[in-house]
């Protein structure tokens, strides 16, 4: 009989925070190509300079804890993490070691079966990033220090994952949350999202942990769920055979999708961590956890359920459009100018989200506001425009940024609903095309159609169609 | 005029009042600092052209009507005070040619009261020590007798008459210490009164930017100008709504003075009974001398140590070769660090930075530092309970030259010396040293410490009583 086994994951993900400066310095946290151009005395750490803590990122790290219903500490404070690495400049890394700002939260996602699933979080904490090294083709390396002091905050969840699927989920899920809550724009190719799994086989039933193994070095959400994939498999034809998998640290390697040893765990390092003494303690009042958790967003789930529930959208539109809060917000400042969900729905996820894909741009940004949107499906329902030209109107919005009654009006779109005006070419169609007209008396409807086409043809698509099929039955009887 | 022995005070005032220009007064101090630097070794870096320049700036602001406090008054920085007209050594090899690119608070603010910067004063490496032994530059003698050790630079420059004030540091006691072996006032202000920004420090728990001048009245000017809010420096913020009014400044005949007989049992004879003398000229002073205890106190220096050594091991951890000293470059980084920070780090520099690894590695850290914590916490309370009962405390600032370990001997024996200091240092608390006896040169000096942002109430007994 073949053991089966049981996956334990837990994930620790670090992010880096959205504030306009650094940690502990006013360098500007942004990213920019000249290497050690946002670097100070603070952050290379000079002699005589002194940290100062920016309160914006205490904020975010706040929200971030908040948002992932941990428990806050009034009184928390940081430690100085002592090992020598040519990226950090101190010599340290400025941490949260002994308390953590948030401990004990959670974060719904859905099992493999679809059931909803508490992931514990046992802690939030807030730190500084190390810089860059830069190796170059001769075997000299070259440090940047830009994102050195830059603000991150650790996310440790317990190990109560139990599959790659599950884990890529708990990712996009604290990704939504942590955008929506502005913390961070988690982009995790561009390193503002960073994640390190821990992973372990046990079989089944038991309730001690197996030997662990930490992956490192995956750069999408699609890497975590393969490296981990590939180091269940590997895991399980190790114990499968009677052996022992070693506790190790495993770099993931995207070239050949495999997990390669880098340390034994043995060998971990005393990073002597003691509390910073250049740096007070970080204080926080209830009445401060309070206002900042009043000012969370709605978050995605509770989104959806209310798209569900207050404007009848199907599950799939609901999802979609609170995907990001962006979206979402959108979505909604549209919805307070024109009230027909379901087709803004369509048009947001169908032409409006192709063009914003094409250019490469957040919702915010498109050159077609919610004053353009409404405007443009209010064409449709008041029958200026047909479905067809409003597509046509939406790509030159997004093309010029003119407005579409501009659009319509100056390129003389306006649908034709003028009777007379139509009934002349409805003529000039039938005359023209006596084999069709042959086919539909004598019971072939579908000639209606291509009948219907030319007339729109020789309008340029501007005719309204209803009117135009109604013309042609009357005198086609 | 005969300069050097003006006080800060009245060499402003007459660069206020044009009797002298502050190029003429600078000139002469420069002429101080140099012919007398060959004996004394009290500077490692004099400014001669830019102190000149300086004080030509200073002459300008007066001609322009600016009533500056310090006008064209010289003033020397120990070398880990940062000042950017040039190198910042703080006597490391690793800093050589280091010129950092800011000026720390203190100075920029006497340069902004009108002083004039004449000279880096001389240092033990990284600050760590209070005798300059271990100097790359040698040590500084002692201007009052060249047979014993000075202990700081910038008091033996004030000593010597080369300046009319200092800056200097002060951790576990190298200030206050230098300042009593010079016969000098130095003093420690209440943590959070003087901006450390630019403050050099390998124990930041510890530093405090303090002062050495010749009279008590000179502490207080210069005080007035470096004191205050600065927001480079977190600690300041005690002080962001003003300096808390100065305690009443009582009649010294109505001040109540802490003794703590404890303490000074701790003193070889020959030091009791110079403090005897001393003590006896506050009571004539009319002062109420009680008693006091002082429980922990001899814990304190080893509680001191500990934590030193512990942000010791880390502050100085960025001196790798990366960025600062040059590196023994090495493919293995190992190896790197080992042979970097094997060459410019010195004897003390490795010490601190063995020791204090080993107080934080596994077990060691609840065993040693979190003890230390405790003891800290513990010591900072049985201060402020002593000062319940009285205005201020006397204590001794060291045992006298010559009666205790000097440095060079064994290191463990030789923090003994910091015994009087290192407790004040934990209590935040504000320290005067005020030069004691009869200007023998052998004599031990008190330590007058005051509650929190109580300097003034120092400063006027220590200019009244006349110990």
């Amino acid at each position: 009989m073949v053991m089966e086994y049981e996956v334990v994951i837990g994930l620790e993900v670090h992010v880096e925070l959205l504030t306009k400066t650094k940690l502990f310095c006013a360098c500007p946290n942004r990213f920019t190509a000249e290497a050690n151009s946002h670097t100070c005395e603070v952050c290379l750490g000079f002699p005589g300079a002194l940290p100062l803590l920016n309160r914006e990122a205490v904020q975010k790290a706040l929200t971030a804890s908040l948002a992932l219903n941990c428990e806050i500490a009034l009184h928390s404070y940081f430690d100085r993490k002592n090992y020598f690495y040519p990226d950090i400049p101190k010599g340290y890394q400025i941490s949260q070691y002994f308390i953590p700002l948030g401990s004990n939260g959670f974060l719904e996602i859905e099992d493999d079966s679809g059931a909803p699933k508490k992931i514990r979080i046992g802690r939030v904490h807030l730190e500084e990033d190390a810089g860059k090294l830069v190796h170059g083709g001769a075997g000299d390396s070259a440090v940047d220090y830009n994102r050195a002091g830059v603000p991150l905050i650790e996310i440790v969840s317990e190990p109560d994952l139990r599959s790659p699927g599950e884990s890529r989920r708990y990712l996009e899920q604290l990704k939504s949350i942590l955008q929506y809550a502005e913390v961070s724009d988690c982009k995790m190719e561009e390193g503002s999202l960073r994640c390190d799994a821990n992973v372990s086989l046990r079989p089944k039933g038991s309730t001690v942990f197996g030997n662990k193994v930490e992956l490192k070095n995956m750069n999408s959400f699609k890497a975590v769920e393969k490296a981990l994939e590939y180091e269940i498999e590997r895991q399980a034809q190790i114990l499968r055979r009677g052996e022992t998998v070693i506790p190790q640290t495993r770099r993931w390697d995207e070239d050949k999708q495999v997990t390669i040893a880098m340390r034994d765990k043995y060998q971990a390092t005393d990073y002597r961590c003691f509390p910073d003494p250049e740096l007070a303690p970080i204080e926080l009042t209830a009445g401060e956890v309070e206002a900042a958790r009043r000012a969370l967003p709605e978050f995605p789930a509770q989104r959806k359920s209310r798209y569900m529930a207050e404007y009848g959208l199907p599950a799939y539109d609901a999802g979609v459009l609170t995907a990001t809060r962006g979206m979402a917000e959108y979505f909604e400042a549209c919805l307070k100018l024109y009230d027909d969900p379901k087709s803004l729905s369509n048009w947001i996820m169908g032409d409006f989200s192709a063009h914003l894909n094409a250019a490469g741009l957040e919702p915010q940004e498109a050159p077609l506001t919610p004053a353009y949107m409404a405007a443009l499906l209010q064409m449709i329902d008041k029958q200026l425009i047909s479905g067809k030209i409003a597509k046509e109107v939406m790509a030159k919005v997004f093309a010029t940024g003119k407005s579409p009654r501009e659009i319509v009006e100056g390129e003389g779109l306006l649908q034709i609903t003028d009777q007379s005006e139509l009934e002349k070419l409805v003529d000039e169609v039938i005359a023209a095309n006596p084999d069709s007209v042959q086919s539909y008396r004598s019971g072939k409807t579908k000639a209606l159609g291509f009948l219907v086409g030319q007339v729109m043809q020789a309008t340029k698509g501007k005719a309204n169609p209803q009117l135009v099929n109604k013309l042609l039955i009357e005198k086609l009887k | 005029m005969e300069l050097g022995y003006i006080t800060a005070a009245a060499a402003a005032e007459a660069v206020r009042k044009r009797e002298i220009t502050a190029r003429e007064l600078v000139e002469s101090f420069l002429g101080r600092c140099t012919a007398l630097n060959g004996r004394i070794n009290s500077f490692i870096h004099i400014f001669e052209q830019e102190a000149m320049d300086q004080a030509e700036v200073v002459d300008e602001r007066i001609k322009g009507g600016e009533a500056l406090p310090l006008a064209g008054v010289p003033v020397a920085l120990k070398d880990d005070l940062c000042y950017s007209a040039g190198p910042t050594s703080w006597g490391a090899a690793a800093l050589k040619d280091f010129h950092p690119p800011y000026t720390a608070a203190a100075v920029e603010k006497l340069i902004a009261a009108g002083a004039v910067i004449v000279g880096k004063a001389n240092l033990d490496p990284f600050s760590l020590g209070f005798s300059t032994a271990a100097s790359l530059a040698g040590p500084t003698v002692n201007p009052r007798n060249p047979d014993l050790p000075a202990g700081d630079g910038a008091a033996a420059a004030v000593a010597a008459g080369q300046c009319l004030l200092a800056l200097s540091s002060d951790s576990g006691g190298a200030l206050r210490i230098g300042a009593d072996r010079c016969g000098i006032f130095g003093l420690r202000p209440t943590t959070g009164l003087v901006s450390r920004h630019g403050l050099c420090t390998a124990a930041p728990s510890f530093a405090r930017v303090g002062i050495a001048a010749r009279e008590a009245a000179d502490i207080e000017l210069a005080l007035q100008a470096i004191a205050g809010y600065d927001p480079r420096d977190a600690a300041t913020a005690a002080v962001k709504e003003g300096i808390p009014a100065a305690q009443k400044r009582s009649a010294t005949k109505e001040l109540k003075i802490g003794f703590p007989e404890a303490v000074f049992d701790l003193l070889p004879e020959v030091d009791r009974a110079s403090l005897e003398k001393s003590r006896a000229k506050l009571e004539a002073s009319g002062a109420a001398v009680m008693a006091v205890e002082l429980p922990l106190f001899q814990e304190a220096l080893h509680a001191y140590c500990v934590i030193a050594a512990a942000e010791a091991s880390s502050n100085l951890g960025r001196f790798d070769g990366i960025r600062f000293g040059i590196p023994e470059a090495e493919a293995n980084m190992e190896d790197w660090y080992h042979k970097t920070r094997g060459r410019i780090f010195d004897l003390e520099a490795k010490r601190r930075s063995i020791f204090g690894t080993h107080l934080l590695s596994g077990e060691n850290f609840d065993a040693y530092y979190r003890q230390a914590q405790k003891v800290w916490k513990l010591v900072r309370r049985s201060f402020a309970a002593a000062l319940e009962h009285c205005d201020l405390l006397v204590l001794p600032v060291a045992v006298s030259p010559g009666n205790g370990c000097e440095a060079g001997g064994d290191f463990l024996a030789s923090y003994q010396e910091k015994l009087f200091c290192a407790p004040v240092s934990l209590s935040g608390l504000p320290a005067l040293c005020v030069p004691a006896g009869d200007g023998a040169a052998t004599a031990a000096g008190l330590q007058l410490v005051g509650k929190p942002f109580g300097e003034a109430a120092l400063i006027a007994l220590a200019d009244r009583a006349a110990l």
